[in-house]
């Protein structure tokens, strides 16, 4: 198939790396360790940070956030290996999309709903 | 070379052999996608009425952090078995994969039977979820993920079924990727509900 080929070759120039499709050879389950191994310890960093109020109340849930957003990346690099697949990663494509809908959904929600309550 | 394009089928995974497969896997993820935003609502919902308590317990009364810790941990060790099993296929050692999905289920089981206690005493202490907008959305998000890995623990000990008596096809290994895919998924939830349920109630 000339033309897929051709289609394929596009993709892979126009999306970068992050569309180049490649399987997961591992010779030991070292990605699982590291990946379990970090999970435990952004887990217990985000807690100590709470429970010991190492950082003042205003920035806190950010830094945690932020934390939470780095574990899933781990999970989704780590353990799901996100680019597996045959011919360009479409599944990328669909969580990015499905990403920004959600963080459209909380962020609006919140935004008008706090509005809302200024006004009534 | 890093990322060149493979077309020879015999040089791909198990599960990624069949065309079909391959579109199965694909619209797994789509799935997933979909979820996102299913709990991106609940997370909306969770967020605006987390305040509005009513005469029931405010985030800091209702949540212990303890408990909530070692079902924390559950997950997260779920997850890492999880990846182990498919570790295991990988490398085509049907034993390991058995085992590693059986730890991966009883732990989930434990999170599972943790959570529930925990609802327990939640409505023995504080009431149920009329109580109040926070308590509504609370049981809401936190019970639709528990809903989850409950079907999820179901569907790995169906698969386990599936292994022992089809043994490690390529249709069976496809099942247990997608399987491995919506389990780690739900760990990702977990950390965020973990993150904005949890530890978030304890901060002001």
């Amino acid at each position: 198939m000339p033309h897929a080929r051709k289609t394929e070759r596009g993709l892979l120039s126009l999306g970068g790396l992050l569309l180049l499709p490649r399987f997961e050879h591992s010779s030991g389950p070292w990605p699982q360790i590291v990946g379990y191994a970090l999970s435990l310890l952004l887990t217990l960093a985000a807690t100590l940070l709470v429970v010991h109020h190492l950082i003042a109340p205003l920035y806190l849930p950010a830094v945690i956030l932020f934390l939470a957003v780095l574990q899933a990346g781990i999970q989704l690099g780590l353990f799901m290996h996100l680019r597996e697949g045959v011919g360009p990663s479409w599944q990328i494509v669909a969580l990015v999309l499905a990403g920004i809908v959600a963080l459209g959904i909380v962020i609006f929600s919140i935004w008008i709903m706090a509005f809302k309550s200024g006004v009534s | 070379m890093i990322g060149q394009v493979q077309t020879d089928a015999r040089e791909r995974p198990l599960e990624f052999r069949d065309r079909r497969d391959n579109l199965a896997i694909l619209g797994f993820w789509f799935f997933l996608g979909s979820d996102v935003v299913l709990f991106s609502c609940l997370f909306a919902v969770y967020a605006v009425f987390q305040g509005r308590v009513a005469a029931g317990p405010t985030p800091r009364q209702l949540i212990s952090l303890g408990p909530v810790l070692v079902e924390t941990v559950a997950l997260l060790t779920s997850s890492f078995t999880c990846g182990l099993a498919i570790a295991a296929m990988r490398r085509g050692r049907t034993g390991p994969l058995a085992a590693w999905l059986g730890v991966t289920m009883l732990l989930g089981a434990g999170f599972v039977g943790m959570e529930i206690h925990e609802f327990a005493t939640d409505v023995r202490l504080f009431g149920t979820w009329h109580q109040s907008g926070f308590l509504s959305a609370f049981f809401t998000l936190v019970g639709t993920h528990g809903g989850h890995v409950s079907f999820g623990v179901l569907w790995g000990a169906a698969l386990l079924v599936l292994l022992w008596r089809q043994g490690l096809t390529p249709r069976v290994a496809r099942r247990l990727y997608t399987f491995s895919l919506y389990w780690h998924f739900l760990d990702i939830v977990w950390v965020f509900i973990f993150t904005v349920v949890y530890l978030a109630g304890k901060i002001t």
